[in-house]
């Protein structure tokens, strides 16, 4: 029975959306991956969920400012193991134009354990899907499933 | 009701408008700024790219033997711009529309575009410099039949100013330098064009 009930979640990750300091380019562009019937990244089984706690997958954009480095990093900590971090843009991978900023805390993968990186400013509908699907690969790997 | 059936219509003579992208093939604009690549051929080292690069991805380095420099872009750090295509003097830099960007966090650090860049010698003085692209000396030197843009392109600098120098210096100075040349011929073109260098600016004023 909990083989069968495995076997059926991983059809279905979650995804959950942090904004760390982005302008929020690549948010929209996250929303564009779930809202708009061309990409439509629910074919994947994906859902963006508004709770933490029903999240599998996690997409952080943002280079990581100080005012909300403590908040990210609490939010992130109440997301159920086993979870994908996927850093979106080029912000949250390597802070990219805010680098060294007097603000700027991040990139992500000095606090976190990042999984999947997407760099791209912002990256297309299409890289961020390439990103989930990579997320859910690893996921299933985490959970021992195969597809 | 109407309006619910024209909506049905219109979906069904349209076809699906969901993109079957991890499925199937998706589509690129012709225009999409995607990785930079560098064509190492036609770079000069002028750096323009370095400077310009907002997000500072591109990184110059002096190669550790001195015989030519590292070029280096980091496709993670890079905002895809385009200043460094807009700056480029020779055309080097271009994006492509490659957009597959997404990796996972161990090929992290291997996201770059990197080229050994040689210098080659000057075919006069033997210093070492970047030649120019062939068809950019060729657009340069277009208006001028005498200078042969072939040559002009592998000389250094200061070498093209001698060449330039001794191609305009008066008939004087000319059978000057050449008598220099008898009695010095191993050093003769420099000393006879720098020794040109002022005579060609009292020639134009008078």
């Amino acid at each position: 029975m909990s083989d069968f009930l495995k076997k059926l979640s991983v059809r279905s990750p979650w995804l959950f959306r942090i904004n760390a300091g982005s302008c929020n380019g690549c948010d929209v562009e996250l929303a564009t991956t779930a809202f708009i019937p061309r990409y439509d990244v629910e074919r994947l089984g994906c859902r963006y969920c508004g709770s933490p706690r029903h999240a599998d997958i996690v997409l952080i954009t943002g280079p990581l400012t100080a005012r909300v480095k403590d908040k990210v990093l609490r939010v992130w900590e109440e997301i159920p193991n086993p979870k994908i971090t996927v850093a979106v843009g080029i912000c949250a991978v390597t802070c990219g134009v805010f680098r060294d900023g007097y603000s700027i805390k991040g990139p992500i993968d000095r606090y976190l354990p990042v999984d999947v990186n997407v760099p791209g400013c912002p990256p297309r509908p299409q890289a961020i899907m390439e990103a989930v699907l990579i997320a859910k690969k690893l996921w299933m790997q985490k959970l021992g499933v195969e597809e | 009701m109407a309006s619910f059936l024209k909506i049905l219509l219109r979906n069904v003579l349209q076809g699906p408008s969901t993109d079957p992208f991890p499925a199937g093939e998706t589509f690129t604009p012709p225009r999409l700024r995607g990785k930079v690549k560098l064509d190492p051929e036609r770079c000069m080292g002028c750096r323009i790219c370095y400077h310009t690069c907002s997000a500072g991805a591109i990184n110059i380095t002096q190669h550790q033997d001195g015989s030519g420099y590292d070029f280096t872009v980091w496709h993670n750090s890079c905002c895809l711009c385009a200043n460094c295509r807009l700056y480029c003097p020779t055309k080097a830099i271009t994006l492509t529309d490659n957009w597959h960007s997404a990796h996972e966090q161990t090929e992290k650090y291997t996201q770059v575009e990197q080229h050994f860049v040689p210098f080659v010698p000057c075919t006069t003085c033997g210093q070492p410099i970047r030649p120019l692209p062939a068809d950019m000396a060729k657009r340069i030197y277009a208006h001028d039949p005498d200078v042969d843009p072939e040559i002009v392109r592998h000389l250094c600098p200061k070498c093209r100013l001698l060449e330039d120098a001794k191609k305009h210096m008066s008939p004087i100075v000319k059978a000057e330098s050449a008598s220099a040349d008898k009695e010095k011929v191993a050093d003769a073109a420099p000393k006879a064009a720098t020794k040109a260098a002022p005579e060609k600016k009292t020639t134009k004023q008078t």
